[in-house]
């Protein structure tokens, strides 16, 4: 726990930090303030404030051209009366599952392999930047690189008509379901990675020695100790990896080929036509789904304990 | 009680990659004895261990654990069980649950690995810690917690991995004994790795002093410390001066030698007497070593034997006696330990110029180094204990 917990403490209550201080030694206790001053300045300004903005919009009516600043429900009871709101969350829940559950299977796997079978460091490292391979260059450049190699006519199923495996292209590899989640994977397996190899790196070679000494198989070290020692890695890589598929529009717009949608898919289209409550109200209700999913992970799992061990 | 906790080391070889960190060992462990590995740090001493646990695979030899070849076998299946080095707790598991980790993987049920964890947990006063979880726990309850894991399966084998180096000096002190009744209690193999002298000598029948892969000796404690077989022995446990010189002399029971810088010295000699000319090394105990105040010139006493003149280097009060380290021109420092009465009637100081005495019945020859300078080749102690450790 140690300086991590109290660190977390401060951004709390900054009063309990300065508690234990004996007087006079306002300089010493005015530097935390000043380490964190840049990043709260930021996040009020860009986010804090239009997040609220965002929140008072949500209840201004519309008429044909102007916002009118009010106090109406109108907006809201749109959200929740038009089936379409249940459709699109449906949807994207449906994909952030799916991609969750892939990506925990790989993040979990790879972390594994990094931390108990790749004896040398150097090779670790390596093998850990070639996971960030993906993020070497631009989102729209490697979303449309799926295109030539998934298409109807494309390296892909050129292969297997040429191995022989099928007579006609198949269909359902790009713009469908089936392309969209594999660009979500491809894109958030490193986030899922991370967390876990990090937490999984921290378990003491020892304790699963113990574990082996007491009797223990390799599958149940791997149930009994390093799951449940992995958890709050695991935790986290799910909150990223859930959080940004629920806040995606891009990938499912271009990896659909604009057969699929989204939830900010659709506040996006409606800030096209200027329909700015409207969105504002999507965009809290989307704002409290996944605030009360990351809660639920949160329940779950201490993650504060991964943050300051 | 599990079958017999012999265990044998025939040959034993371990080699990582380029380092040899095992060299041909052979040694047996009586069953029911408690013995200790010691050595400096990279002697070996834990890499037996992981070995007899199971943890590492000899590269050649074989290992036996009650007359059967354990090699390859998990530990499990060795009836071996391990404390390790930092107790290894499991972080995310209640004590009792650490405790009954080893009987659920064995498919023991869940109400009667909590009973039986309870009952091991009373035995060590820690019941009323059950549902703690260990980093709550001192160092020396997180001790107790290792200790009471490893012993619910019952094993015939305990091995400790430098048990007690991460308590403070009093709980040491307290565990050893604590340790060494348990081991009587239980009747069971105890194999203990140190690299604390003192802590060896204290808690074992049997010591096997290593150095650099190999058996320097093994033989009981009290063996070990008074009469080492090599100079590296001496040496290591501290008590002892290590004489080097030639062999000028051989009358009957006792040999005459001289080292470098001219001084004498004489030794008793058992059965095989070392001949004129040879390289020996000897040892005398530091607690039967006279020191006092120079008063006729060094000349005079350049040629007595079993005397050494020099300054006083360091004087370190011990309680029941005083360390006195003795600078020595031209040879390695000395070392005194005289009596806190004597000290007291003929106070020393630093600087002081002294003189060094004993008498030839307190030197031990050190029979392991000259039979080595003898033939050329390292041999192995041949000591055999009735109930200590046989090395071959």
């Amino acid at each position: 726990m140690g300086t991590g917990g109290a660190i977390l403490r401060l951004a709390g209550h900054p009063l309990q930090a300065m508690r234990p201080q004996p007087l006079g030694t306002s300089r010493v206790t005015r530097t935390p303030y000043l380490l964190v001053a840049p990043l709260t300045v930021v996040l009020i300004v860009f986010f804090g404030i239009p997040l609220v903005l965002v929140v008072v919009v949500s209840f201004f009516d519309l008429d044909k051209f102007d916002i009118i600043p009010t106090f109406v429900l109108t907006n809201y009871a749109e959200v929740f009366g038009s089936s379409l709101t249940y459709a699109l969350y449906a949807k994207t829940i449906t994909y952030a599952l799916i991609v969750w559950a892939i990506t925990l299977v790989i993040g979990f796997t790879v972390s594994y392999f990094l931390v108990f079978h790749v004896r040398s460091v150097l090779v670790q490292m390596a093998l850990f930047l070639l996971c960030t391979v993906p993020f070497w260059t631009s989102n729209v450049i490697r979303m449309i690189s799926w295109i030539p190699f998934l298409g109807r006519h494309g390296l892909f199923n050129q292969s297997l008509i040429a191995v022989g495996i099928t007579d006609h292209p198949l269909e359902f590899l790009l713009f469908s379901n089936f392309s969209v989640v594999i660009a979500y994977v491809h894109l958030f397996s490193l986030f899922m990675i991370v967390p876990i190899f990090n937490s999984m790196a921290r378990i003491d070679r020892a304790v699963i020695e113990a574990a082996v000494d007491g009797g223990a198989s390799r599958a149940r070290v791997i149930t009994e100790i390093v799951i449940p020692l992995s958890k709050t890695g695991i935790a986290l890589g799910s909150i990223f990896v859930i959080a940004l598929v629920m806040g995606d529009f891009f990938v499912v717009k271009i990896m659909s080929g604009g057969q699929s949608s989204s939830v900010v898919a659709a506040m996006s289209n409606e800030i096209a036509i200027l329909q700015y409550p409207p969105a504002a109200a999507n965009a809290v209700c989307l704002l409290i789904i996944v605030m009360l999913m990351v809660a639920a992970i949160m329940r779950l799992v201490d993650v504060r304990r991964e943050l300051s061990g | 009680m599990a079958a017999s906790g012999h265990i044998e080391l025939r040959s034993v070889t371990k080699r990582f990659d380029q380092t040899l960190a095992v060299d041909d060992i052979s040694l047996t462990i009586p069953h029911g004895s408690y013995c200790c590995l010691l050595g400096p740090s990279g002697c070996g001493k834990t890499t037996i261990l992981r070995m007899i646990a199971g943890h590492e695979t000899p590269t050649a030899g074989d290992i036996r654990i009650g007359g059967e070849s354990v090699v390859g076998l998990p530990p499990v299946r060795r009836g071996t069980a391990m404390m390790f080095q930092n107790y290894a707790l499991f972080p995310h598991l209640t004590v009792l649950d650490n405790v009954a980790f080893n009987l659920k993987v064995r498919g023991v049920g869940k109400a009667e690995r909590h009973r039986r964890a309870r009952e091991v947990l009373a035995q060590v006063q820690l019941d009323q810690f059950a549902d703690r979880m260990p980093a709550q726990l001192s160092g020396g309850q997180q001790q107790r917690v290792a200790l009471s894991r490893a012993l619910i399966t019952e094993p015939r084998v305990l091995l400790l991995d430098e048990p007690l180096s991460a308590l403070d000096e009093f709980l040491r002190l307290q565990m050893r004994g604590e340790l060494r009744r348990i081991q009587r209690e239980l009747g069971i193999t105890f194999v203990h790795v140190t690299h604390t002298q003192l802590e060896a000598i204290a808690v074992a029948d049997a010591v096997v002093v290593m150095e650099e892969g190999r058996i320097e000796q093994a033989a009981s404690a009290h063996e070990i410390y008074t009469l080492p077989a090599t100079a590296y022995v001496a040496r290591f446990m501290g008590g002892q001066n290590v004489l080097a010189g030639t062999v000028i002399a051989v009358n009957g029971g006792a040999v005459t030698l001289v080292d470098g810088t001219g001084a004498r010295f004489a030794t008793p000699v058992t059965s095989t007497a070392p001949a004129k000319g040879q390289e020996i090394f000897c040892c005398i105990r530091r607690d039967r070593i006279k020191v006092e105040k120079l008063r006729a010139p060094l000349s005079s006493v350049g040629e007595a034997t079993n005397v050494l003149a020099g300054t006083v280097h360091a004087i370190e009060y011990q309680g029941s006696y005083v360390k006195v380290t003795i600078d020595v021109p031209g040879r390695e420092q000395f070392v005194g330990n005289l009596p806190d009465h004597a000290f007291l009637t003929a106070p020393l100081d630093i600087g002081d110029a002294v003189v060094a005495r004993w008498a030839t019945e307190d030197v031990h020859l050190l029979t392991g180094d000259s039979t080595r300078t003898a033939t050329g080749v390292r041999p192995l102690p041949l000591e055999a204990q009735r109930d200590g450790v046989r090395s071959r």
